[in-house]
């Protein structure tokens, strides 16, 4: 199958700080792929290389086999991390406004207001936060892009219009589309994505589907307890893979040792949980710290 | 380049500044305000002058002077206002005090010397105290003087042809008849009509809102309107798309032209009126103004390049047009400036396409004398964009 993106060692420094530090991704056609990373890790920065033709520093970057040029830019439908509306145009006048710099049909605008349930008439800074989303999520969509980029889009949404996100998103894949999409937000990432790239500190430290990473942390199941705990002595061998609430992985039926090495330490236990892995604990054993 | 990429960003434009409140009435009312105070306090021609004289007549001959002299008429009203004294010496007094700008002294005889056809004199003093009103009551009483010095001429030698008729054999071989004529008016001065005058001072105000327009609003317009699409990180979304930094600068300048054309419409309309005088632009004039904004254009979105911060692009702006507005001539008549400040009506590019802009459309001078200017100025205006955009082009690659 053809590569929708294909990024090679890419490298990008702001001044003296290295921001991506040498970035290796590929994308299958029509997969949804999730950039998964705290604050600062670098997605914003990939996704402005990819979409906005940022500059960088070394590295290759492919869309569809073909070099970045405003010809891949026209392949690409891209949603910032911030709104890129005009607060004094209306929903359709924004819309079109966006057709004509990329020469999409017209009938697109009406179509995408319909698809999305916006106010043709409304001006865009009387928009709600969900609304404008939807207005930059459909600016992105006019001109009927292969690959669908969005950096954080689900930030400041509430549940039902992340949701309603969510279909969006899904029902572009349906359609044999490729979508990139950077989040911090795990849920998101187990729902929507078939591969996973976990970034951290300009770095990516594990990629693969959401089981490939969740098997990272190991077979079978985690031990949780929360309360007010002193984690000392506990036995030998045990893989701690979250301190507070602890988290540990449940090799060889740890749970009594735990215990009593907890209870010794005079620890106050008020929860005590067997779990499946989640993609968070994937992510604090590789990064060392939680998301959010 | 894309047409329809910059068809949309000359409406995206259009439309938003149109519906900013603060810039509308910068570009549009601000401009019209402005006409209508300059207009209102200095637009007016001049009111017609009334010149006050105090006349000493000792004869009939004398007084029929001083009551044709009170009938004279500029533009339906009357030039001078005389009062009759008895005696020099009253008439002097009132003249010392300010109630009159000149006397009039007909010494008797005069009447006796006007009837028989001898030399005859007055004798006229001024009040000197205000130059300005010392130079109009001299230039009215000359005036009028010597258009009735020349009437009398006229029926002398009238009456000396009919004498010498009589007199002269028929066959004289001198030419004498004509000779009369040149010694009763040996030099006539005629006035002919001519340009440059004659204008009504509201289209030198007319045409130097204008100035205002292409001086200081396409300047904000583009340089502002450059600077907020980067802080709102729309220009990088426009980068994103296949548009490119070309089509998004000619769709800046074509809507600031736009928009500004507008105001100018506006303005000539108003012009109309309210004062019932405006300019319509010839073509020349028209490619003036485009020249001009071309290189105001270019200066304002090197401007906010260079500062990258909309505060401080307005305060350059304006210290940089308030001065000009003075010093280049836009406002003021460049005749009122001092020497130094003339040379920037000359050499400051705004400057001298509204003056050319003034001479062509006001003083209707022929096309040719101001061709070069015009060439001149595109090829500045040119050259300021093209160095716009260079620095356009190296800011926005910069930005991260
Ligand atoms: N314009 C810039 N100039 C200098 N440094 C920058 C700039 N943009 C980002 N950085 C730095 O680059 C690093 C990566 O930032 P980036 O925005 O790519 O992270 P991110 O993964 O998108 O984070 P977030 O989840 O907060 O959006 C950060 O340390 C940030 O401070
Ligand atoms: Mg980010």
């Amino acid at each position: 199958m053809m590569k929708a993106l294909i990024v090679r060692d890419l490298r990008k420094t702001y001044g003296k700080t290295e921001v991506l530090r040498g970035i290796d991704l590929e994308v299958e056609e029509g997969e949804v792929f999730a950039l998964l990373g705290p604050n600062g890790a670098g997605k914003t920065t990939l996704i402005r290389i990819l979409a906005e033709g940022l500059s960088y520093d070394t590295g290759e970057v492919l869309i569809f086999g073909m070099p970045l040029s405003k010809e891949t830019a026209r392949l690409m439908g891209y949603v910032p991390q911030e709104s890129i509306a005009y607060g004094a145009l209306t929903v359709e006048e924004n819309l079109r406004f966006y057709a004509d710099l990329y020469d999409a049909p017209a009938d697109g605008v009406g179509e995408l207001i319909g698809r999305f349930e916006l106010p043709p008439k409304k001006k865009a800074r009387e928009l709600s936060g969900g609304q404008l989303k939807k207005l930059s999520l459909a600016i992105a969509l006019l001109h009927e892009p292969k690959i669908l980029i969005l950096d954080e889009p689900s930030n400041g949404l509430d549940v039902p219009a992340r949701r309603e996100l969510w279909e969006i998103i899904e029902s572009f894949r349906r359609g044999g589309k490729t979508v990139i999409i950077a989040t911090h937000y795990m849920e998101e990432a187990e729902r929507l994505a078939d591969d996973v790239a976990v970034m951290n500190g300009g770095r990516v430290v594990a990629v693969g589907t959401v089981d490939d990473l969740k098997r990272l942390v190991g077979e079978g199941s985690i031990i949780h307890i929360e309360g007010r705990l002193r984690a000392e002595n506990l036995p030998d061998g045990v893989d701690v893979i979250g301190e507070n609430p602890l988290r540990v992985r449940d090799v060889r039926r740890e749970l009594p040792g735990i215990i009593e090495a907890l209870v010794r330490a005079e620890s106050e236990i008020r929860l005590v949980r067997i779990e499946e892995p989640t993609l968070e604990d994937v992510f604090v054993k590789l990064t060392g710290r939680g998301l959010e | 380049m894309k047409l329809r990429a910059i068809k949309g960003i000359v409406w995206k434009d259009v439309r938003e500044i149109s519906r900013e409140k603060m810039t509308v009435f910068w570009i549009i009312v601000f401009p019209m305000m402005w006409l209508l105070v300059m207009g209102g306090i200095w637009g007016h021609t001049s009111p017609p002058v009334t010149v006050k004289v105090g006349a000493v007549p000792h004869d009939g001959e004398a007084l029929s002077v001083v009551h044709r002299m009170s009938n004279v008429t500029l533009s339906g009203r009357r030039l001078f206002s005389v009062e009759t004294f008895g005696d020099g010496a009253r008439a002097l007094k009132a003249l010392k005090s300010g109630r009159i700008s000149a006397v009039v002294v007909f010494p008797a005889g005069f009447g006796k010397n006007l009837s028989t056809g001898l030399p005859a004199e007055v004798l006229v003093y001024y009040d000197r105290s205000d130059p300005q009103e010392y130079q109009i009551a001299r230039g009215a009483m000359e005036g009028f003087f010597s258009g009735f010095s020349n009437e009398l001429a006229g029926t002398r030698e009238e009456r000396l042809v009919d004498i010498l008729n009589t007199v002269l054999p028929r066959n004289t071989s001198v030419k004498v008849i004509p000779l009369v004529e040149g010694v009763a008016r040996p030099l006539a001065v005629k006035e002919g009509e001519s340009p440059g005058e004659r204008v009504n001072p509201i289209l030198f105000f007319l045409a130097g809102v204008m100035g205002i327009q292409f001086l200081f609003a396409t300047m904000s317009l583009i340089g502002n309107g450059t600077l907020r699409e980067i802080e709102r990180g729309t220009l990088r979304r426009i980068a994103a798309s296949p548009a490119t930094a070309w089509d998004f600068l000619l769709g800046k300048f074509i809507s600031t032209i736009v928009v500004i054309l507008g105001s100018i419409f506006g303005l000539i309309a108003f012009s109309w009126l309210v004062f019932k005088a405006t300019i319509w632009p010839s073509p020349v004039g028209w490619a003036f103004l485009l020249a001009a904004s071309l290189f105001s254009m270019g200066l304002g979105l090197m401007i906010a390049m260079i500062t990258r911060n909309v505060r401080t692009t307005s305060a350059a702006i304006n210290l940089i047009s308030w001065p000009m507005m003075f010093l280049a001539g836009i406002v003021v008549p460049p005749s009122t400036l001092p020497g130094w400040a003339r040379s920037f009506v000359n050499y400051f590019p705004i400057g001298r396409a509204l003056k050319d802009f003034r001479l062509l459309e006001i003083h209707h001078v022929r096309t040719s004398s101001v061709i070069v200017d015009l060439i001149l100025l595109l090829g500045i205006g040119a050259g300021t964009m093209l160095a716009a955009a260079a620095v356009y082009g190296w800011t926005v690659r910069r930005i991260e």
